[in-house]
């Protein structure tokens, strides 16, 4: 079952989703890549109907890389998400939509701070401070969710022992980061009955998109 | 006046002409077939065309003849049932598939040709309709072809599973019904794609498809190494295809088996799967891949080719 | 001889002139100036205005709007303001144009035009008109002082054939040499928006024909950064807050001028 999963940090983004290629029963791949990294400072995991992914990804890439080409310069990540989210609402309303739900990460270079878009194949597109698609998100989102609770409860000054745990935090460090996010992985391995084996995980900074080993 | 209300005019003589005209120029290939358009064929349109049934809605009309969805008396048949697989090793790729077509229960034949030769250094495997896989991947061969008098070189096998995939999803949804692995030999090796009618194009190193692709990965799984001889690698294919043709009722009668190398594919030969079942793929009685084994009788001495 | 070459923009001359865009660019020399100079934390944009008079109505620009009196400086986007220099006209157009590109581009991207690809947007549009048969280019010369997050204060000039380019400081309209040259002696790289405000004036009141300065002959604009939310702020000048400025900056006309006029 496919998932993917993203949050910020302090400086980063990190998107990490599942490697398999899977066809009814059969899983036809395991260490297929579902993240692209669609300019310098953007990467974008994608999941849904077989064969819109990859189409819709790459159309992104290139219209991206099109725009970078005539204006000499990257989309920022909100303005990229606006396009994209814009590309797959037009597309619903045609003949043959896409059917391909996005997180797409960024780091927007101008202003220096890491943004992270949901996106599903409706076109809905929410900016979330950590995200995730498919059957881990019923797990993930939870997990993530306590450190919010416990943000809110610190500051309303009602300390209930949910503080003691920060499982999401946007100033986190990288290693924090990756910390949380093999938390999530874990608990889908735990938890979910068809659980995807490998993950690929990239983080994207002031330095640009790159992989990462977890 | 009277060019002009000609022009416009949906009867008449000058409109039927005109009718007719466009009726001739509606030939089966484009343009870029044919090598016109400055050199540049299909590139500049992209994705070719294909005419398509004359309705207002194609894919409605389509899926009401079809037996895709669920609709057993329709006329078109489409043949399901299936064992294909392909595999990447050191000494290249080896491409086996069974021979079975079916129809619903009845088998309507025992001797199909499911791999495709498109061309002395491609093959595509059949699987879903044979008619689109006969079809598109002919198709694809001559593309392929004049891909090479264009650039002075050969396709690529990922250049050549990508125009496939490009082109079947552009009729997603229309009821193209293909699971294919384009295989062969490039600039960069061996190399195995696959693609099917949903868009989907994965490179690897082993691919099986069909109703009885899940046998037939039982026994590779088991049995591949990227360092395999190419005897136990041509072994492990045919071994794999009996045991899905064992295993799997839409499947069986015969395995073609064939082999890529750098000079190009060269075909190992048809192998009764049921000869395989008592004899095993030499001529030795009591050799047999399961008879023996089946019927607990001590099997004759036979070199076991594939090491898990 | 040359006039088979006239007539018509897309045919080039016999030494590979299309006259019709120099003419263009001729009739912009002659209309009223307009002055831009970029400066660190803003631009500071000024135009001399021709149509004036005093049965002109001019309650439109005093009251309501966003500032200016529709002839020569507009609002083309939250973070764009455009001078113009030519037919009126036809520079009405290239706005309308200009404002749908600065909302399709919001609609599509959620953040502001940047100043460049607007520019871009309009000088395509403008080099169309000199090869499609039949049409008249654009008499208009514009430009366009802004700001984006990209490439923060910019200034672009655009002329009738569709080339544009990014500048320090300039001047487009009559007496744009003279004024140019004043620039280029006067500017310095590192000017702030209070000094590149009196530059202006300064180099408008010796290029205009007439001797004082007035608002009812000047339009004016600023765009700076606003420093609680840091987004750009355009600011353009009601005739009495022209008044006031040239009052400061010590050139508007005197008192008994006035009086001799009404």
């Amino acid at each position: 079952m496919e998932t993917s999963f993203a949050l910020t940090g302090k400086g980063y983004v990190i998107v990490a989703s599942d490697t398999t290629a899977a066809r009814s029963i059969v899983k036809m791949k395991t260490d297929e890549d579902k993240i692209k990294v669609v300019s310098p400072h953007l990467l974008m995991s994608y999941s849904g109907e077989p064969g819109d992914t990859i189409q819709f990804a790459e159309y992104v890439e290139r219209n991206l890389r099109l725009f970078h080409i005539r204006n000499n310069y990257s989309l920022r990540p909100s303005a990229a998400a606006s396009w994209i989210r814009r590309s797959l609402a037009q597309s619903l309303r045609s003949r043959k939509p896409y059917s391909v739900n996005l997180m797409l990460g960024g780091y927007d270079v101008t202003i220096d701070s890491p943004h992270l878009y949901w996106i599903d194949y409706l076109g809905t597109m929410t900016e979330v401070p950590f995200g995730a698609h498919g059957y881990g998100s019923y797990f993930a989102l939870s997990l993530l969710d306590r450190y919010v609770l416990s943000y809110i409860s610190s500051k309303a000054n009602t300390h209930f022992f949910l503080f003691t745990y920060r499982y999401h935090d946007p100033e986190a460090t990288l290693q924090e980061g990756l910390a949380t996010l093999k938390r999530c992985i874990d608990e889908v391995a735990k938890r979910l009955v068809v659980s995807p084996g490998k993950y690929k995980v990239k983080v994207v900074d002031k330095d640009g998109a790159r992989e990462i080993e977890l | 006046m009277n060019s002009i209300a000609n022009r416009f005019a949906t009867t008449g003589p000058i409109r039927e002409l005109k009718k007719a005209q466009t009726r001739v120029e509606d030939d089966e290939f484009s343009d870029s077939v044919w090598g016109s358009e400055a050199g540049f064929g299909s590139l500049a349109k992209g994705v070719p065309n294909f005419t398509v049934p004359s309705v207002p809605d194609p894919s409605s009309f389509l899926r009401l003849h079809t037996d895709d969805f669920a609709d057993p008396n329709c006329r078109i048949k489409i043949q399901h049932g299936t064992t294909t697989l392909a595999f990447r090793f050191q000494g290249g790729v080896i491409v086996a598939v069974d021979s079975r077509a079916t129809a619903g229960s009845y088998v309507a034949s025992g001797t199909v040709k499911k791999v495709i030769e498109i061309n002395p250094y491609l093959l595509g495997t059949m699987a879903g309709g044979a008619a689109d896989c006969q079809y598109w991947e002919t198709y694809l061969g001559i593309h392929c072809r004049l891909h090479e008098l264009r650039n002075r070189e050969r396709i690529s096998v990922s250049a050549a599973s990508k125009y496939l995939s490009n082109l079947v999803y552009s009729y997603k949804g229309m009821g193209l019904s293909m699971g294919t692995m384009i295989c062969g030999w490039d600039k960069t090796g061996p190399a195995v794609f696959y693609v099917d009618s949903d868009g989907t194009r994965l490179k690897g190193d082993m691919f099986s498809v069909g109703s009885g692709s899940t046998f037939a990965y039982g026994v590779l799984d088991q049995g591949y190494r990227w360092d395999l001889t190419d005897e136990e690698a041509q072994e492990l294919g045919r071994r794999s295809i009996y045991a899905a043709g064992h295993r799997d009722a839409f499947s069986g009668n015969t395995c073609n088996l064939y082999h890529v190398k750098e000079d190009g594919w060269k075909f190992i030969g048809n192998y009764d799967i049921s000869k395989l079942h008592y004899d095993g793929p030499g001529e030795t009685p009591g050799a047999g891949y399961g008879y023996d084994i089946r019927i607990e009788r001590t099997a004759a001495p036979r070199p076991i080719a594939v090491q898990a | 001889m040359s006039r088979r070459y006239d007539s018509r923009t897309t045919i080039f001359s016999p030494e590979g002139r299309l006259y019709q865009i120099e003419y263009a660019m001729e009739a912009i020399s002659h209309a009223g100036t307009v002055l831009g100079v970029l400066a660190k934390d803003g631009v500071v944009l000024a135009a001399e205005k021709k149509v004036t008079g005093k049965l002109l109505d001019l309650s439109g620009a005093k009251e309501g709007g966003y500032g200016g009196s529709g002839e020569k400086i507009f609002l083309l986007n939250s973070n764009v303001i455009g001078g113009v220099a030519g037919l009126t006209a036809d520079a009405n157009s290239l706005i309308n144009y200009a404002r749908s590109a600065a909302q399709q581009h919001l609609l599509q991207y959620n953040e502001d035009i940047p100043v460049e690809l607007l520019a871009q947007r309009l000088c395509d549009m403008k080099q169309g008109y000199t090869q499609y048969g039949g049409l008249r280019p654009f008499g208009v010369s514009l430009l366009y002082a802004g700001y984006d997050q990209q490439h923060q204060f910019q200034l672009y000039h655009s002329d009738p054939s569709g080339n544009y380019s990014g500048w320090k400081a300039t001047c487009i309209g009559a007496n744009n040499g003279t004024a140019q040259s004043l620039l280029k002696q006067e500017y310095k790289d590192d000017i702030e928006v209070k000094a590149a405000i009196s530059l202006v004036l300064k180099t408008m009141s010796k290029t205009m024909d007439s001797t004082t300065l007035g608002s009812e002959k000047l339009e004016f604009a600023v765009i700076t950064l606003d420093p609680e939310t840091n987004l750009p702020k355009a600011k353009i000048y009601k005739p009495d807050e022209i008044d006031e400025l040239l009052q400061a900056e010590g050139l508007s006309k005197k008192e008994d001028d006035n009086a001799m006029k009404s």
